[in-house]
Formats: C-alpha cells, structure tokens, sequence
C-alpha cells in the first residue's frame, strides 16, 4: 500500500513539474491561455496550431513554439489632413479595433510579428479613410453621414486585411478638425448666424409686447363699451318704467292731471320776474283782488 | 522480503511493526506535501473584486464572493483578480493634470454639430466592469479603447444634433445616446466594460464666437422683458376698465332704481290726491289752485286788462319791466 501512495505521489509530482514546465515553455506540455493563440514549428515549418486554450502536447527540445496575442488589439492612427469631395482639408483621427484571427497566416504575413502587422493596419486602414473621405463631403463625413462612412472604411479595410490572418473590428472616425483659415469662415458663418437669431429675438419680443399692450386696450375698450350698452340699456328701462309708471296712475284721472300739471308749471314758471298780463273775469284777476297784496290794481 | 525463510515469530512482529511506523510515516509526510501543495491554492478576495479561474490555462469560472477562497493549487489551476464594482472616469476636453497641453484639450473638445458649427463640450465618462474575464482577457488595452470610443461616440452624436440642441435643451439627448452608442462599440470589441453614464461638463461655443451667442441670450432676455412689460401693462389696464364698467352699470342701475321709485311714490301721491278729489272736484280743485296762487303770485307784477275795452293788441316788452301799468 505504501508503495502505492508512494509511487501516486511522485507520479503526480512529475506531471505537476511537466505542467511547470509547460508553464514557462519547456518540455512537451504545451499550455495556451485565454488570450493567447500558439503556433508549434518543427525546423521552422509549423506542425500544429492551438486556437483554443486548455493543454495540448509537442515535441520537446525540437520543436519552437510562437504565442500570438488574441485579445482585440488597438492603434491609434495619427490625424493627418485629408481632401473631401468638397475640397475642404479637415484633419482626421480615427483609430482601428482588430485582432488576429488566424495566427499561421498572420506569422507568414508578419514574420517579424506584431510592430509589423500595426503598421500594416495602420497603412492600409489609413488609405482606405482617405479614399472614402474622398469620396464624400465635409459634411457627409462629419455629420450626416458618417457612421456608414466609417461602416464602409471598415469593410472595406476588413476585407483587405483578411488576407493577413487579421480580423478588423471596427474603424472610426474620431477628430475632424477643419484648417484654421477654413475655421474662420465657419466662425464668421456662426456670427452671423447668430446675430440674425438676436435681431429675430428682439424683433419677437417687439411683436409680442405691442400685440399684448394693443389686445389689452381692445380689451379695456370693448369691456367700458360694453359697460356703456349695459348702462344705457338699465336708464332706458328706467325711464320706460317709470313712464309706465306714470301713465298708468294718470290715466285714471286724465282731467285732473291736466289741472295738476298746469298749476305745476305755475310754480315753475311764475316768479319775481313774471308780469302777469289779466282780464278781469279771468281767474287770476279774481284772485289778484282777493289777495290784495299784487302789485297791480285796477 | 515476506519470503525471507526462518523467520522467527519475535522477528515477523518486529518487522510487522517497523513496516506499519515505515507506512504511516509515508502516510504523514505525503499528507503533509499534499497539504502544503493544496495550501498555495488559497487566495483572497477583498470586496469588489473577482477572480477569473483558469485550469490549465482555459477559462473555468469567476468567484465574485469576497472573503477566503480556493482553487486546485497551481499549476492545475491559476487565479487572476480583476477590480470590478469601483467607479474609474475619464474625462475629456478638460484639463487634468499636466499630460495635455492647452491646444491639445482644445482640439479633444472641439466639435461639429449638424449644421456645421463647431462647439466645445467638455465630457466626463464613467465606466466599471462588468465582466471580469472580458476586460481582462478578451481586450489589450480596455481603457485606451475607452478614450477613444468615448469621444467618437460623443462626437458622432453631437454630429446629429444642432448646436442650440446641444447647448442647451438636447444636452440629456446627448448624453443619453453618447452612452448608448459608447456602450455599443465596448460591447463590439467584448471591452467586458459598463458605462455608467457620460456627463457633460461644459458646453459652450468656441471663444471666438462667444460674444455673439452672449447676445443672443441678451436678446432673448429683451423678448422676455418686452412681453413682461406689456402683460404689466395689459394687468394695469384691463382692472381699470373693468373698474370702470362696473361704475357705469352700477350708476345706471341706480338710475333706473331711482326713476323707478320716484315714479311709483309719485303715482301713489297722484292717486290719493285723485281719490280726494273725485270725492268733492271742485273744493279740491279751487284749493289746489288757491294755494298755488298763493305760493306763485306774491312776486308777480300784475297788469289788468279790462275786457271789451279797445286795447291795442301792443305788448310793448320792453316797458312790461317798468312799475307803471299801461292804460
């Protein structure tokens, strides 16, 4: 039994060195991690490929053993002036997302390895940004259409690259940056611009606070207007009224109004400056004797 | 050995027993190996990290639980820990530290709008990651990337949108979408990062322009002013009038009102004094006269003309002023 364990330990002792060793490259245990692609070469000419992590085994002490790096891989492309169709000369920046997506044809193309393929990437997505600016305009580029500018600069790129073992994921465009002479038009278009927008500005408020003022006053006059209807309307009905009123107690005794109302315009009419021209069998001569104290007498 | 002739049965016991102390210390020493191997297996785990679990390389698992955690020791098995949870920001077209020269923050926040003006906007992007083993294997350079997915997912944006829009009431739009469209490109290149959201900080015109957009607020504020003063004005005006209204209606009523009540008391005078006089017409009405008389004749001059007598029909007006009474 002793033997047993005895012999199990060191048994897995020697694996566990093996694995050690594959670890940091020695001996027939070949282990690929996650973010890591590896070529076995025998003499220089590749025998097998590991795409996929995990354990795999080689030749030791003859075979050499190549590791590409399979994470998304970034470059940062220098801003470099660029013609649009509409001969404006913006300065772009764009960088490219790519890896490396078969690492045989990528060694063959790269053998030298990464520094190179950047480079490559680095060319080829370039030109393909400049043919597409090329193509369009400024405005094209920079606003209305620029996601299928730059959709069509990584197709177009991808493909290309495809033959290098190189997978593009994605080339954007980032700074667009017109030259400074060309700026200044821009700035003197956005003076303007905006001036125009103050003068509109001032010009709605203009509008707006005399439309306001003149409604008030339309207001103000229809509602005294109509104050003035209203009011004419109540007088009329008073005096209809009190005509009625009137008219309705006369006329039970028409005569005797006759008589009232005319001693009414007596008093009205008969004052201090009142000479009073009489015949004798009229009715006041009778009263002028009686009351004797006229200044006339016969 | 068990085949050793002559054995004696002291020397099988002893022997029995020197195998069986030969055993378990074997037993003791690969327990105590096997112990010391299974113990580089152990790490911990700090709050708001995780460990990507890879067995012979490949990946296996992520722990997310904090506290003491174990995996099969190495070389079976190697852990990798990754900072997630925590906040990192980056910030663009502002300056930090001494890395960025003026020009360069200046150029980095320079913009195009969609009508082709330009604009500043200063942005701060936050981000965590959300997936452990994405960041850290899947992406050479995440936070490079970030930098510049950011500010083409900012620029493409601010592409889409005038520059009213983004100075002002589109500026949630733009964040919103920048986000949106920032996330997208992470999620393409399996960054493994999360946006948690892109701010923006200043937005404002380039200097060069300033001053005029600096009037256009003021003429806004002009507007706004004009149209105060006229609803100050209409609020002035419109009370008066309807002050006014009410006066006029008002003092009619009363009018009416009055007129009314005049005429009634006067008919109720008139018919009572109708019914008296119906009663006895001719006393009432020599009353009634005489007492008008009375009233009216003390200041009146009188001039009597007899009847029949040949007057000449001349009314000399002017003389009627005089005391003496024509003949």
């Amino acid at each position: 039994m002793s033997r047993m364990i005895f012999l199990g330990l060191v048994g897995s002792a020697l694996l566990a060195a093996l694995v050690w060793a594959g670890e940091i490259g020695l001996g027939p245990v070949l282990i690929t991690h996650e973010d890591e692609m590896k070529i076995v070469l025998l003499f220089g000419s590749p025998v097998s490929v590991q795409t996929s992590p995990g354990l795999s085994l080689r030749l030791p002490f003859v075979s050499e053993v190549r590791t590409f790096d399979k994470r998304f891989l970034y470059t940062n492309a220098e801003p470099l002036p660029m013609q649009t169709r509409d001969a404006e000369q913006p300065v772009i920046d764009h960088y490219v997302v790519w890896r490396i997506q078969d690492p045989l044809q990528f060694y063959r193309s790269f053998p030298t390895g990464l520094k190179q393929a950047s480079d490559q990437v680095d060319r080829v997505t370039r030109s393909d940004v400049r043919e597409e600016v090329g193509k369009r305009t400024f405005a094209e580029v920079v606003t209305t259409a620029r996601e299928e500018v730059m959709k069509a600069i990584t197709d177009s790129s991808a493909a290309e690259l495809a033959g290098f073992g190189i997978e593009v994921r994605d080339v954007r465009i980032n700074r667009t940056e017109l030259p400074r002479n060309t700026e200044e038009n821009v700035y003197a278009r956005m003076r303007t611009e905006r001036e125009r927008l103050a003068r509109k500005n001032r010009a709605e408020g203009d509008e707006q606070g005399r439309r306001v003022r003149a409604e008030a006053d339309r207001d103000a006059r229809v509602t005294v207007a109509e104050a003035t209807r209203q009011a004419s309307e109540l007088r009329g009905e008073g005096d209809a009224e009190s005509a009625r009123i009137y008219a309705e107690a006369h006329s039970t005794a028409p005569e005797f109004y006759g008589f009232l109302r005319r001693l009414e315009a007596y008093k009205k009419t008969i004052g201090e400056k009142t000479t009073l021209v009489v015949s004798p069998d009229n009715e006041f001569y009778e009263l002028l004797g009686r009351g004797g104290r006229g200044a006339g007498v016969h | 050995m068990a085949r050793q002739p002559e054995d004696s049965p002291e020397e099988r016991v002893r022997r029995s027993v020197a195998r069986t102390i030969a055993n378990l210390t074997l037993l003791v020493a690969s327990i105590a190996v096997l112990g010391a191997w299974a113990y580089f297996g152990f790490y911990q785990l700090e709050p708001g990290q995780a460990a990507v679990i890879l067995r012979f390389g490949k990946y296996v698992r992520t722990e997310g639980d904090p506290g003491l955690r174990w995996h099969w020791p190495p070389p079976l098995e190697s852990h990798e820990i990754v900072n997630v949870e925590s906040l990192d920001k980056e910030e663009f077209g502002a300056r930090h530290g001494e890395e960025q020269s003026e020009e360069e923050v200046r150029h980095e926040a320079s913009m195009q709008t969609s009508d082709n003006n330009i604009v500043h906007v200063a942005f701060v992007a936050q981000y965590r990651i959300k997936d452990a083993f994405k960041s850290r294997y899947r992406v050479a350079e995440p936070r490079a990337i970030l930098r510049d997915a950011a500010q083409a997912a900012v620029r493409g944006v601010v592409g889409r949108h005038t520059i009213d829009g983004v100075l002002r009431q589109e500026r949630g739009m733009v964040q919103t979408e920048s986000e949106e469209a920032l996330q997208e490109s992470l999620d393409r290149y399996e960054a493994g990062l999360e946006v948690v959201g892109i701010e923006l900080q200043d937005v404002s015109p380039p200097s060069e322009v300033r001053a005029a957009f600096d009037d256009v607020l003021a003429a806004m504020q002009d507007r706004d002013r004009s149209v105060n003063e006229a609803e100050g004005y209409a609020n002035e005006v419109l009370p008066k009038a309807r002050a006014q209204a009410i006066e006029a209606v008002e003092s009619a009523k009363g009018y009416r009102d009055s007129k009314i009540a005049e005429a009634s008391g006067e008919a109720t005078r008139f018919r009572a004094i109708a019914t008296e006089y119906q009663k006895a017409p001719d006393v009432v009405r020599t009353r009634l006269f005489l007492e008008t008389m009375e009233e009216v004749l003390p200041n009146v001059r009188a001039v009597v003309v007899e009847p029949g007598t040949a007057v000449m029909p001349y009314l000399p007006l002017e003389a009627t002023r005089a005391p003496e009474v024509p003949k």
